[in-house]
């Protein structure tokens, strides 16, 4: 038996710093590889030349370098560090409330025709309402602020998560199920050794829509309803007509967005090490 | 023992317009098969002989007939009158009839399948599908791992125990869909045409490890495929099965000796027998499906 070392026990904290390097080894090289490099460069610098050329009004559309510099400003004089981080918050609180919920839910509804039959239909007649038709009735019940927010969040995520966990669940290969039954499996470990495996890259798929759907939820949210936030900053922008302000606000969403789906990618990455190709 | 009397299978299909069609997989069938006899159903494409491998194995409810193992129903045909079917709707009211139990893993029947496609569940090393079977069959956690190994090295698979299945061969796949159904150590081997998907050199190989490994652990093994040879190879005796509708066309036993040579004249004479068998159901071609 000593042959045969069975798990590997690796450092955890060292291991944890070089993959996380590795993270973002892989994260930058998507953006600044040559290839993307070539078209990139250009586009940054028309959106420079442009506006200072005269070809576009500068007042509407403002040259990256003022943008930079607002940003700057926004960064050290009007702690948009904090605006940044609290819209995150929310958005995460959010998420995870639809990952924790949506998830489950999917997979139960996949795994038993009965529970699909008494539930699918409740969801197919609820998700059809635009997550922003829910604003005011949410302003009403729950107020301005944190649950209100979080639940328009959790809103925007929940459904694309739920449906299409539960359409991998529901898709599992019969020839697994087959097989682990003839085995003698209960329908617990179907559940946590087959059905949740099998539709773990679809259910991650779902998570970087919910990614999508729950930011433009964070940005209604915190503009029907908050002090605080990037939506905040971004209407009090246009209320001012700022809009550099505007632009770093959207440039700002634009990368968060890219971040998260990097790490999504990346986790998919790791837990699907089985899927070949490496 | 596995005695199967009368087994037919329907499969309806209900049109748009509320007309139904069925179609027949298995007409009336009985089989039985002894212990520890290697059995290979033969035919071509279509004519039932997996629906009635996976009947046996209790992964489909006939439509009327009963498969018994030892005197134990594998699972009750479907119901045919209202009346049954508001008991069977009572009785399979939230599990469907193929489930085991909810929390404990118990096999209903001491069988082991073996999928034409391998079915080894691709996210589990090659280790953890075997340990995974065996935690299935309720061998305590500590033993898992070493007997697991004594049937990865049976088949030659102990120095890849780490691999995913996406990283290994066919054959390698092919082989620890084996192991796994070896390490349960089963009394009946369930195989759907086992060895189609791999080449003709390893297709002989895993032929050879099948009979040594049979041998050694006196199984029984029932397989389906359409591969005259691996049948007249193995086997014991060779179930040949004709379509439309699905049943049985002939019984062959074979006595020769083990090992075999597979050039052996009274092989191919018995091999003349068969195929002049399916010459007959050409006309009926273009009704085959897979």
């Amino acid at each position: 038996m000593n042959k045969y070392k069975i798990r590997s026990v690796r450092g955890g904290f060292v291991t944890v710093l070089r993959e996380i390097g590795y993270f973002f080894k892989g994260a930058a090289l998507n953006i600044f590889s040559r290839e993307f490099l070539i078209v990139f460069i250009p586009l940054l610098i028309l959106w420079e030349l442009l506006p200072r050329l005269g070809f576009v009004p500068r007042t509407l559309v403002p040259p990256i370098s003022d943008v930079a510099v607002t940003f700057w400003e926004m960064l050290t004089r009007q702690n948009f560090l904090a605006d940044i981080a609290n819209s995150m918050h929310k958005f995460f609180l959010g998420l995870g409330i639809a990952v924790i919920t949506a998830v489950p839910i999917g997979i139960l509804m996949g795994w038993n025709l009965n529970i699909r039959k008494r539930t699918l239909p409740l969801f197919q007649l609820l998700s059809p309402i635009p997550p922003p038709a829910w604003v005011p009735l949410t302003i009403i019940i729950f107020g301005i602020g944190l649950p209100m927010q979080t639940f328009l969040i959790f809103l925007g995520a929940f459904y694309p998560i739920l449906f299409n966990t539960y359409q991998a669940v529901k898709d599992t290969e019969p020839r697994y199920l087959a097989s682990a039954r003839i085995f003698g499996a209960s329908e617990l470990t179907l559940i946590l050794r087959v059905y949740f495996w099998h539709a773990l890259g679809a259910i991650i798929m779902s998570i970087k829509t919910g990614v999508a759907m729950g930011l433009v939820m964070l940005i209604i949210a915190e503009m029907y309803g908050g002090r605080t936030g990037i939506g905040f900053v971004l209407n009090e922008a246009k209320d001012y007509f700022q809009i550099p302000k505007m632009v770093v606000c959207m440039v700002t969403l634009g990368i968060i967005g890219w971040f998260l789906i990097e790490v999504l990618k990346f986790i998919e990455l790791k837990l699907a090490v089985w899927k070949g190709g490496r | 023992m596995i005695e199967a009397k009368n087994i037919s299978k329907f499969f309806s299909v209900i049109n748009e317009d509320r007309t139904a069609d069925g179609i027949t997989a298995v007409l009336s069938v009985s089989l039985n098969i002894e212990d520890g006899k290697i059995v290979s159903f033969l035919g071509p494409s279509g004519c039932g002989k997996s629906t009635f491998l996976e009947i046996l194995g209790g992964l489909q409810a006939p439509t009327e007939g009963s498969v018994y193992i030892d005197g134990v129903q594998v699972l009750e045909p479907l119901p045919s009158t209202r009346k049954e079917m508001d008991a069977y709707r009572k009785k399979y009211k939230f599990l469907s009839p193929l489930a085991n139990s909810m929390f404990k893993n118990r096999p209903k029947h001491d069988i082991a399948m073996i999928f034409q496609d391998y079915a080894v569940f691709p996210w589990m090393t090659v280790l953890q599908n075997v340990t995974f079977t065996l935690k299935l069959r309720g061998v305590p956690r500590s033993e898992r791992e070493e007997k697991a190994f004594v049937y990865l090295k049976k088949t030659g698979l102990a120095d890849s125990f780490r691999k995913y299945p996406s990283q290994a061969s066919g054959g390698m796949r092919q082989r620890l869909a084996l192991a796994r159904a070896l390490s349960v150590k089963p009394r009946i081997i369930l195989m759907d045409e086992p060895f189609a998907a791999v080449d003709a050199l390893t297709r002989e190989r895993l032929q050879d490890d099948l009979l040594r490994l049979w041998e050694e652990t006196g199984v029984t093994i029932v397989m389906v495929t359409h591969d005259t040879d691996e049948a007249l190879y193995l086997s014991d005796e060779i179930v040949v099965f004709s379509p439309n509708p699905g049943s049985i066309r002939n019984k062959f036993t074979i006595d020769t000796q083990r090992p075999r040579r597979r050039s052996d004249p009274e092989l191919l004479e018995l091999k003349q027998r068969i195929s002049s068998l399916f010459k007959y159901d050409i006309k009926h071609e273009s009704e085959y499906s897979i």
